[in-house]
Formats: structure tokens, C-alpha cells, sequence
């Protein structure tokens, strides 16, 4: 097994089993759908048109290309769709490296060279986005290629292994006929995908929100500066919007919205279940920089009999964020706010412990109206996590979580 | 304090609304446009001002261009022209680009010497000061709130329309001038054909091509809000234009008229005006130019050193470290280093300098054409926001006059020498 580099295969003559050369390579083709390690044929210029030379009929790579085969029997090579090309669609383009969490260009791409089965293959082993393998493309056919590789081993290899790389595929039908599914990027934490996304350009962008599943891409999208956030909404179908923007945090949804033209939002919401969309067209009615604003609909209350049990019980049904969880509420019949009861006290008490003995004094909260200085100031006030938000007749509407404020804090530094 | 509430409410209003495509067209009249068309009006009087209205017209069409670029495929330039010619093509473009903005970027600090000399400040003291405050302006990342006062101050520009106005030029044969071209044989005269190549690269710089079409990109423009751009892109051009008339045209009613053809100094034209327009119009003409200056010279090493990097694949972005991005920011401190340090040379003829970088920037000018047209043309990757046939017309019209004129001039240099 040794290593080959694409930019030395490229050109490389191609002789048929009689010696005689035929023409020079001109692409490597692959076939993601069925193999996404191994070069599937290599794509020859020949003087009767370009053919496929598929890898059965290769007798050794070495300088040149040997086959043991004669012209006539390489297919001559039909549209490329459904085929990944090396030189076209990975050298010199953008790709994700998932282990580095950023966007690099490609400047090579190293392959192995395998022998088995009686014939010779060859899989993908990185790229470079190094100097080595910039150095290698500028000097290539100046520079005798004995002094070349001498040099080139001087020079320190920047290798992303194949199993780090995830593609952007911006055409859709390609998409699913190459089957590039960002399965490496959708893995990562939303925040680093959010800035990975960030420097892809807009339709590479919107690419990914179209392949990433709607859960990852809200928590992505919600790590995003606003205005990309508008924009990446902006681009999307409104149905797939409408499915990213349902797993979104009620209140980063109400946001987002709020900045979209009137038309696109109710077109969004329609989209939308009932239920989702009730919850956001109310907070959308509230003024942005205001408690209500920023608050989220999503929170756990119990009546004043319940116990910490009863409590338990609930959290382990609820579907909202977990970040709104570090506080429990109390509410009586009428839905007003009667104590907070920190998450903390509650996994501590006993089974059977009313919780209502378990309240934090004194109960803070803020009216729909109050502005951001006044929530940021109750937060650091009084070290808080979660704060409800009660309308005028004291009923509990929501909460603001500490993340929120962070958030808020440092738009402002 | 209500005026000053007011007025500030207003400046905010109109930078809200000012786009990349003026800001660019604001940097265009930087040091090297103003030194050259001072120096075309006081070398040539009138003779250069017909080239001004093709050129508007090549320079509108050349930044629409860009602009269309930016907003359909959300790629700089430089980024295209790798991903559609490969490494080897993009490496040569980038080493000239290069070398043609570090001329540019040394010009911009010959603005900052000659001007602030005008006040009595030895470049010794000035020159590094400025690099020092160019190069944490970017590094601290106070980029974004200090181009707005950079933006405010450009509009010292207008003192060049007063200043023109206030220096009784010969309108009637201004005008006349600005339509009718010289006789062909005009251009058989080698510093003619070399001022004229000056014009053109300083108004259609390389590097503004390049700039404009990040800032788009970097605005977020998409093709919906692309025609607001266009119309930001058009009458940042106009007013660029309409400033470096008017400073041909007082540099021609005052220098040329009074037989002081040869600028040295930028202390030369201004001090031309000072007995026409009096002291105010000549602080004015120091302040603009220094602004202009260090304006330029905070968005070009920056500009160079993004369009350098992408293009080649270095980490680039003001947003990270130094250890993160070296090869950028060791690239952008070079360029303020290197590009300061030229200017401390003693006994430079720095105008002469000034023009010469933007003779450069002509000369390189048709090779990124030919790179945008070919790029703008591809339907794979524009669709059906390829060039019209007018646009086509007018843009390989400007490479091949462009590549005409350099030949010619370079042919002039030949019979010279022998």
C-alpha cells in the first residue's frame, strides 16, 4: 500500500495491454452511493473521445497507467451525473472538516494505492490543505519530478482524514443521487455547527439547513447571529422553515420571526401545528425588548397540592428545553404564581414533601413589560437562573432563562 | 445640543443607508486618484477630462459586475476565480495582485506624509504613527466603528467641487473638453499615454474590484436585495467621478494656466489654490487628502491580505487570533511595515511614486477582467444572471483598450531607451 496524490495521477499517460499509450487521465471518478472510500474508474482523454476505465482492467499505477485491457473495451464515458469527480468537485473547493470544526479548501487529495483481487484500486485516504500539497500543483511539470519530491517531503503535510470531511452539495437531486448527507457535521455540538455555518457561503448555507434533521438544524439556527439567522430563513422553502422553526425555543422562534416580512411569517406559521403556532403568534404580539418578549412559553407548573413526586413525575414528561427546567413553579387555580421551587431543593426533598415547602424566598418576578435593563438587573440581583414573567393579574405566562440573558448581555459589550 | 441631536439622527440615517458600493467608490478617490488627477490637470490642463465619461461608464459596469457577482454567488472573487481555475492560475494572480496593491498601499502613505507636511509634521514622526494606528484599528477590531467616521469625513470630498468652483475655470471650454477627445496624435506623447493609463487604474483600481464584491458577500446581499445594491454601486461611481473632474478641472485653471505643470509635492497643488480660494480651501485640501489616506490605507492591507488569503487557503478574519491566521496577519502587518517604510526612504520622488502605482493598476487592470468576464459568463455558476450583451460590449471594450494602451506606452518606453 502506498500513497499517490491526485494532482500526480491527473495527466498521467495511460497505456493499453500492448504497450501502446492511449491518452492521459483526466478525472477520478467516484460513486458515493455505492462506495464513498474507493475511486470507482478513472475517467481517460483518449483521441477517440473521453472513456471510463474501470479499475478491473488496471494492471499497476507507476508513472504512468497500465492496463490489461485494449482501447476498445473502455466504455466511452456518459453524462457524469451520479458520479463524484475529484478534480471538479473537490479539488480547490470548500469542504467541512469536522474534526477541526471549520471550512478549509481542498489543495490535494492523497490516495492509497491497494492491490487485491488480482487488480489494483485505490481509496481515499485524505486531503491537504497544507503547503505540500499547494506546492505540489504550482511546481508540477516546472520542476523535474525526482527534485520535487524531494522537496516536497521537506515540507510538513497538513492531512484531513477522509473520515473528517463532510461535502456541501448545493444542487438537491445531487444531494440525494450522490447520498452527502453531513452525518459527520450533524453530529457536532449546534454552537460549533453555527459557526462552521457561518463561513460557508448562502447557498451552501441553506444546503446544509436543508440536509441537517429539523431538531439539530433549530438548535444550529438558534446559535446564530440574527441577521444569518434571517437571511438562512429567508432562503428555505417556508414548509422546511416552518418544521425548523417548531423545534425552535418558542421565544428565539418569536424572534426570529418578528424580523421576517409580515407575509413570510404568517406564511410560516401556517405551515405550522396548532398548537406551535398559537404559542408564537402570542409572543409575537409582545414588544421584542420587552420581558414578554423574550420570554418562553415553555415551562413546568404544578397546582399547590403537589408534592415533590408529583413534580418528578412531570419533569420526566416534559418536552420543553432543559435549560428551563432549573426551576419549578407553583401556580393556584386561577394560574397565578404562588412560589418557585429550585430544581436543586427538589431532587434533595423526600418523595411525599409538599412543595410548596419547598419555595425560594422571597419570589421574584418581573411584569410583561419590564425592559431588558430590568430583567438583566433582577438576574444579577438576585442570582437567578430562571425568572417568570406574571401578567397584570399576577398569572404566570412564561419564564427567561439565564442563557437568554447571557445572549442579551453580550450583544450589548 | 436639540441641533446636534438632530444632525446626529440624520448622518446615522444616511450611513444606515449607504452600502458597499458607495463606500468603495468613496475609497476610489484615495491618495492615488487624487495625486493623479491633480497631476493630470496641471500636466495636461483639460486634455484628459474626455476620458472621464467612458471611464464612468467602464467603472459602473465593471463594479455592477462585481456587485452581481457577490450577491448571486456569495464568493469573493478571489475564491472564484480558484474554484474555476485552480491553484496555479490563482497563485500568479495573487503574487501580482500583491505587488500592485503594495504600490497602492505605499501610495496611500505617501498621502499621509505630503499631507500632514502640509501642516509642518515631519513624515518621520507621521508615517509610523499612522501604520501604528492603521494597524490597531484592525488588529483591536475597531474596524467597523471607525469606517463610519472615515465615511462622515470623506465628505471633505466636496471642498474639491468648492475648490474647483472657487479657482474660475474656463467652464465653457471644460465642458467642451469633457465630450470632444484630443487628436489621435495626443496620444503618440509618452507622458500622455502613461497619465492616461493612470486615470483609468486609478479610477477602475484592481483592487476595489476585489474589495467591493467581499463587502457584498460580507453584507449578506442576496440576489432579492440585489437591486438595491446596484443603484448604491451606480451612484457611488457618479460621485466618485464627479469629484476627480473637478479636481483636474481646478488643478487645470490653476496649476496648468500659471504654467506649474510639474507636481512634486502634494504641498505643490495645494498650495496653488492658496491664492484663488485662500487659506480655508487649503486646509481643507490638506485635511481631505489625509483623510482619504488613511482611510484607504486602514481598508487596503486588510483587503489585500483577505483577497491573498482565501484565494490560497489561508486561514483568514479579523475575528481571530493571531496564532490562528498568521500567514493574514503577518501578510496585512508586512504590507503597513513594508508599505510605510518606502515612504521614509529620503529623496523619493514620492508623486511621481504615486502615479506611477496607479499606471500599475491600469496595466494590471485588463488581466482581472478578462478572470471577472470569464467568471461572470459561466452559466453553471450565474444562471441567468450572466453579463448582458451591453454589459459584454462595454467590459471587454475596457480589457482591450486597456491592454492597447499598455502595449502602446510600453512600446513608447522601447523607442526611448534606443
Amino acid at each position: 500500500m502506498s500513497e499517490i496524490s491526485l494532482t500526480d495521477l491527473l495527466g498521467m499517460p495511460v497505456v493499453d495491454a500492448t504497450g501502446i499509450r492511449r491518452g492521459r487521465v483526466r478525472e477520478l471518478a467516484m460513486i458515493p452511493h455505492d462506495d464513498t472510500l474507493h475511486v470507482a474508474s478513472l475517467i481517460v482523454r483518449t483521441k477517440t473521445g473521453d472513456r471510463t476505465l474501470p479499475f478491473t482492467s488496471l494492471a499497476s499505477i507507476n508513472g504512468e497507467v497500465q492496463t490489461n485491457s485494449a482501447e476498445s473495451a473502455w466504455p466511452l464515458s456518459g453524462d457524469a451525473e451520479g458520479l463524484f469527480l475529484l478534480e471538479r468537485d473537490l479539488l480547490d473547493q470548500q469542504i467541512i472538516d469536522v474534526h477541526g470544526r471549520k471550512v478549509v479548501r481542498v489543495n490535494d487529495v492523497d490516495l492509497y494505492r491497494e492491490l487485491g483481487q488480482g487488480h489494483i484500486s485505490l481509496k481515499v485516504a485524505s486531503v491537504d490543505v497544507g503547503p505540500r500539497g499547494a506546492i505540489r500543483r504550482l511546481l508540477k511539470g516546472v520542476v523535474p519530478m525526482s527534485a520535487l519530491r524531494k522537496l516536497l517531503l521537506q515540507i510538513p503535510q497538513r492531512p484531513i482524514p477522509w473520515e473528517f470531511v463532510d461535502l456541501v452539495e448545493t444542487d438537491p437531486a445531487r444531494r440525494v443521487k450522490l447520498k452527502i448527507s453531513l452525518e459527520r457535521l450533524s453530529k457536532l455540538h449546534p454552537a460549533d455547527i453555527a459557526d462552521i455555518v457561518e463561513d460557508l457561503p448562502p447557498d451552501e448555507r441553506e444546503a446544509v439547513f436543508e440536509t441537517l434533521n429539523e431538531e439539530v438544524a433549530a438548535e444550529t439556527l438558534e446559535e446564530m447571529d440574527p441577521k444569518v439567522q434571517k437571511s438562512i430563513v429567508e432562503s428555505l422553502d417556508s414548509d422546511r422553515a416552518a418544521e425548523i422553526v417548531e423545534e425552535m425555543d418558542p421565544d428565539a422562534a418569536a424572534d426570529l420571526l418578528g424580523d421576517l416580512t409580515e407575509d413570510h411569517t404568517s406564511q410560516i406559521l401556517q405551515e405550522m401545528a396548532p398548537a406551535d403556532r398559537k404559542e408564537i403568534t402570542e409572543l409575537l404580539e409582545y414588544g421584542e425588548n420587552t420581558a414578554a418578549g423574550r420570554m418562553n412559553t415553555e415551562f413546568v407548573a404544578l397546582g399547590i397540592n403537589a408534592s415533590a413526586q408529583d413534580a418528578i413525575e412531570t419533569l420526566r414528561h416534559y418536552e420543553g428545553g432543559v435549560e428551563t427546567l432549573s426551576t419549578i413553579y407553583i401556580v393556584d387555580s386561577q394560574g397565578t404564581l404562588v412560589g418557585a421551587v429550585p430544581l436543586a431543593k427538589l431532587v434533595l426533598a423526600t418523595p411525599l414533601t409538599p412543595l410548596l415547602a419547598l419555595i425560594q424566598e422571597p419570589l421574584i418576578s418581573a411584569p410583561e413589560g419590564a425592559n431588558d435593563h430590568d430583567v438583566a438587573e433582577l438576574f444579577d440581583k438576585y442570582n437567578l437562573l430562571m425568572l417568570p414573567v406574571v401578567d397584570d393579574h399576577k398569572k404566570l405566562t412564561g419564564v427567561i432563562t439565564s442563557d437568554d440573558v447571557i445572549s442579551l448581555l453580550r450583544a450589548k459589550l | 445640543m436639540k441641533f446636534f441631536k438632530r444632525w446626529k439622527i440624520r448622518l446615522l440615517l444616511f450611513l444606515a443607508v449607504v452600502g458597499p458600493g458607495f463606500i468603495t467608490a468613496n475609497v476610489d478617490n484615495d491618495a492615488g486618484g487624487i495625486l493623479t488627477y491633480s497631476s493630470a490637470g496641471a500636466q495636461f490642463g483639460h486634455l484628459l477630462l474626455w476620458t472621464m465619461i467612458p471611464v464612468t461608464l467602464a467603472l459602473i459596469v465593471v463594479q455592477e459586475m462585481c456587485a452581481r457577482m457577490g450577491a448571486v454567488t456569495g464568493k469573493g472573487l478571489s475564491d472564484l476565480i480558484r474554484e474555476e481555475f485552480g491553484f496555479r492560475v490563482t497563485f500568479f494572480m495573487m503574487i501580482g495582485i500583491l505587488l500592485t496593491n503594495f504600490g497602492n498601499v505605499v501610495t496611500e502613505f505617501i498621502g499621509i506624509a505630503t499631507s500632514l507636511e502640509l501642516f509642518g509634521l515631519s513624515r518621520y514622526y507621521t508615517v509610523p504613527v499612522c501604520c501604528l494606528i492603521v494597524w490597531l484599528i484592525v488588529v483591536k477590531g475597531q474596524y467597523k466603528s471607525v469606517e463610519k467616521v472615515f465615511l462622515a469625513a470623506s465628505f471633505f470630498y466636496v471642498t474639491y467641487i468648492f475648490a474647483g468652483v472657487l479657482a474660475h475655470p474656463a467652464w465653457k471650454e471644460a465642458a467642451i473638453a469633457t465630450i470632444q477627445p484630443p487628436a489621435l496624435s495626443a496620444f503618440r506623447n509618452q507622458a500622455y499615454l502613461f497619465m492616461v493609463i493612470g486615470v483609468v487604474g486609478t479610477t477602475i483600481a484592481p483592487w476595489m474590484q476585489f474589495y467591493l464584491q467581499s463587502s457584498i458577500v460580507e453584507k449578506g446581499v442576496t440576489k432579492r436585495g440585489y437591486p438595491a445594491s446596484r443603484l448604491d454601486v451606480i451612484t457611488g461611481c457618479v460621485f466618485t467621478d464627479i469629484v476627480a473632474w473637478f479636481i483636474i478641472v481646478a488643478c487645470a485653471a490653476t496649476l496648468y494656466v500659471h504654467g506649474f505643470r510639474d507636481i512634486r509635492y502634494a504641498a505643490d497643488a495645494a498650495q496653488a489654490l492658496r491664492p484663488l480660494a485662500g487659506d480655508y480651501a487649503y486646509i481643507l485640501f490638506a485635511v481631505g487628502l489625509f483623510n482619504a489616506s488613511l482611510f484607504a490605507a486602514s481598508i487596503l492591507p486588510l483587503s489585500t491580505a483577505y483577497t491573498v488569503c482565501e484565494g490560497l487557503g489561508f486561514e483568514s478574519g479579523v475575528g481571530m487570533k493571531f496564532g490562528e491566521a498568521p500567514v493574514f496577519y503577518w501578510l496585512y502587518t508586512l504590507l503597513i511595515i513594508a508599505g510605510g517604510a518606502v515612504v521614509l526612504i529620503p529623496g523619493l520622488p514620492l508623486i511621481k511614486l504615486a502615479v506611477l502605482s496607479q499606471v500599475v493598476n491600469g496595466v494590471v487592470l485588463p488581466f482581472v477582467l478578462i478572470f471577472m468576464l470569464l467568471l461572470i459568463n459561466k452559466k453553471s455558476l450565474m444562471g441567468e444572471y450572466v453579463n448582458s450583451r451591453m454589459f459584454d460590449v462595454v467590459a471587454w471594450g475596457t480589457t482591450i483598450i486597456m491592454i492597447v494602451l499598455s502595449l502602446a506606452w510600453f512600446w513608447t518606453l522601447r523607442g526611448g531607451a534606443t
